[in-house]
């Protein structure tokens, strides 16, 4: 009777998180950051997906308005995808990810909160509404009746609570896949690392007035919006100097949360002509796809990069993987409507679009960290999956 | 003046059915999506159409071979009012799949051709979804102007034009019944991946010997609005799709031939 009265009992299972004892490491600053740079690029998690992009139809019932790839010889990677899927209306629907599961070698919690911001302002960079937006939360976990396995997931799943709150974005379906252990003859378990990918959408009010990544137009004004911390644990300059670092991003959802409106309106307003989020990698790698996939050059500095005090050094502020950050071109013409749009946030004027077709990025005191033709960028992105 | 009207063929697995139509009403033919069961059921539906278009997309799961199954239908139940079709002077155009099938079906590139050209496995070995170059070869197409070149995109793993031998290949080109040849961003012969699956000489469309019956490999459906182009955010001038052209010269075709007075 008490199951027919009070339905299944539930189960109770322990879960268990110990945060693991890590340090930032030491790496000695270099004087040229190209080579660092382009082994970023050519990573698995940041190098181009083209190979398997190519080989699904993304674009069948000729609804899609963004698609995978852009750029000037469409080989650039899309923040988000945008498809219109009535033809008689101008609204469109845009859909994005956010992952990265080096983050849950720190804390899952901020894996998850990381995925969820990386998410909505990849949607954020193609013109896609705040207000409207929802989300999918993909669990791919190890033994989770293990107490410290479940635990991971629990810190992840509390991320997902707040992130959803404080966006104001419901999770409206999702997949877990728990698990994922197997143990060898010789009794080796083996885990797969705790990830989570968030995938989000919104409404796109007129699908004309999207915004796409590849740099437009030299002499144009390029923006850093957000600010840059020091929040390089898990990022990926780290692992490919062998560490894994402790200071893992957090999000201001409240900041975030506004930065992300104020990009919306510029965007609305028509006043961004390309925009991509910062995400792996950092500024540095940013910049770089801009420019690789609208076949252009870049001139910067780090001097105008809106920091926190402790993010301190041309290597942080180059791959810090903080979130909510935007790079935006503006053209000249629009240069105080968008700071406008944009005052009282942190934001700051970093260089200009150049048709040089190199990517020079100079530190704070005007010394040139990164000075690489453009085409050798991206030939270090593509070559990892040119198969 | 009469209604220009446009049949778009069903059948399980077809899926640019939808859009074919869109662009078929946009340049002002009465379009409808008619299932092939519904045409082997009421053969004389035919009749009140004077363009058929084969859509692309998987039809009956692409089993057996592209475009086999949906071939053999219209083979052993539609080829009578197929050949009236052709034959009263209409226009057939099959896309992607489309293609296939009319390949399959014999109609494309017909006549002496039946089982010397064939449509097969791209050489990358693998599903190609990219834009393409095109430049319209022939003389005698209604659907396009010779020289005439376009941007489309391919979506498919088996649209290598293959030939019996070469001499098939010089009385294609004699006959003027090569559509399209794929070519490079500056119009030259195409290598990989400008040729996306390695068609002889770079071919990408057929017609039959009246250059009404047309079918090609890629997607002119897919290019009708500006947005469609794979980076139309950076171009300044947004001109409309080139797929368009394709069927509003067919239903411009109609009109001038089928439908003013003096016609039939």
């Amino acid at each position: 009777m008490e199951f027919l009265h009070d339905g299944i009992p539930k189960f109770s299972r322990k879960a268990v998180w110990n945060k693991p004892k890590l340090s930032e490491p030491a790496i000695e600053a270099c004087d040229n950051y190209n080579e660092q740079l382009k082994a970023i690029l050519s990573s698995y998690n940041i190098a181009s997906k083209e190979w398997v992009i190519r080989q699904y139809d993304h674009e069948v019932q000729g609804s899609s308005v963004i698609k995978p790839l852009t750029g000037v010889v469409n080989d650039g990677p899309s923040d988000a995808a945008v498809i219109q899927p009535k033809f008689e209306s101008q609204q469109g629907v845009a859909i994005a990810c956010g992952m990265n599961p080096r983050y849950g070698d720190i804390d899952p919690y901020r894996m998850a909160i990381s995925g969820i911001d990386e998410a909505i302002r990849n949607l954020i960079c193609v013109g896609a509404r705040f207000d409207r937006i929802a989300l999918l939360d993909n669990f791919c976990w190890g033994n989770c009746d293990k107490p410290q396995t479940l635990g991971s997931l629990v810190r992840a799943a509390e991320a997902c609570r707040d992130g959803a709150l404080g966006f104001g974005a419901p999770f409206i379906s999702g997949k877990d896949s728990l698990h994922n252990e197997f143990e060898a003859e010789d009794g080796t378990v083996i885990s797969i690392p705790p990830t989570l990918l968030i995938s989000a959408m919104s409404l796109v009010d007129d699908v004309e007035k999207c915004v796409t990544m590849d740099l437009k137009q030299s002499g144009n004004i390029l923006f850093v919006v957000g600010l840059t911390k020091n929040e390089l644990g898990g990022s990926h300059y780290y692992k490919i100097n062998g560490a894994v670092g402790a200071n893992a991003p957090e999000v201001d959802i409240e900041k975030s949360s506004e930065t992300a409106r104020r990009m919306s309106q510029a965007i609305a307003d028509g006043l961004v002509v390309s925009c991509h989020d910062c995400s792996e990698g950092g500024l540095a790698v940013a910049l770089a796809e801009m420019a690789f996939a609208g076949g252009l050059g870049i001139e910067a500095d780090l001097k105008g990069v809106p920091r926190t005090d402790d993010c301190t050094g041309t290597n942080r502020i180059l791959f810090s993987e903080s979130n909510s950050r935007y790079i935006v071109e503006v053209e000249p013409g629009n240069f105080d409507r968008f700071a406008k749009t944009m005052l009282n946030m942190p934001f700051g004027q970093i260089g200009v679009v150049s048709s040089s077709g190199k990517v020079v990025v100079k530190d704070t005191d005007g010394k040139a960290v990164i000075d690489e033709q453009t085409d050798e960028l991206k030939k270090a992105w593509q070559k990892t999956f040119n198969w | 003046m009469g209604q220009v009207r446009a049949i778009v063929l069903r059948a399980a697995g077809i899926n640019c059915d939808m859009e074919t139509e869109y662009a078929l009403r946009l340049c002002g033919a009465e379009a409808r999506r008619v299932h092939v069961n519904r045409l082997i059921e009421n053969k004389s539906l035919l009749d009140e159409y004077q363009i058929l278009v084969v859509p692309g997309g998987f039809s009956y799961g692409d089993d057996v071979a592209a475009g086999r199954i949906l071939a053999n239908q219209m083979v052993h139940h539609l080829a009578e009012p197929l050949r009236k079709f052709v034959d009263d002077g209409k226009l057939v155009l099959g896309i992607c799949n489309g293609f296939q099938v009319l390949v399959k079906t014999g109609l494309l590139p017909g006549g002496e051709f039946q089982n010397k050209v064939t449509l097969t496995d791209n050489d990358s070995g693998k599903f190609e979804d990219r834009w393409v170059h095109l430049e319209a070869m022939s003389g005698k197409c209604v659907f396009i102007g010779q020289g005439e070149k376009i941007y489309l995109p391919v979506a498919h793993a088996e649209g290598k034009v293959q030939v019996a031998d070469n001499d098939v290949l010089e009385q294609l080109k004699s006959a003027d019944q090569i559509a399209f040849r794929y070519v490079d961003s500056s119009g030259g012969q195409a290598e990989y991946p400008y040729n996306p699956n390695g068609s002889v000489e770079g071919i990408s469309g057929l017609i039959d010997s009246t250059g009404r019956v047309m079918g090609l490999m890629p997607h002119p459906e897919r290019y009708i609005r500006p947005t469609q182009h794979p980076h139309w955010s950076r171009l300044s001038k947004r001109s409309e799709g080139d797929g368009r052209k394709i069927f509003a010269n067919a239903v411009e075709y109609v009109r001038k031939n089928l439908l003013t007075p003096s016609g039939k």
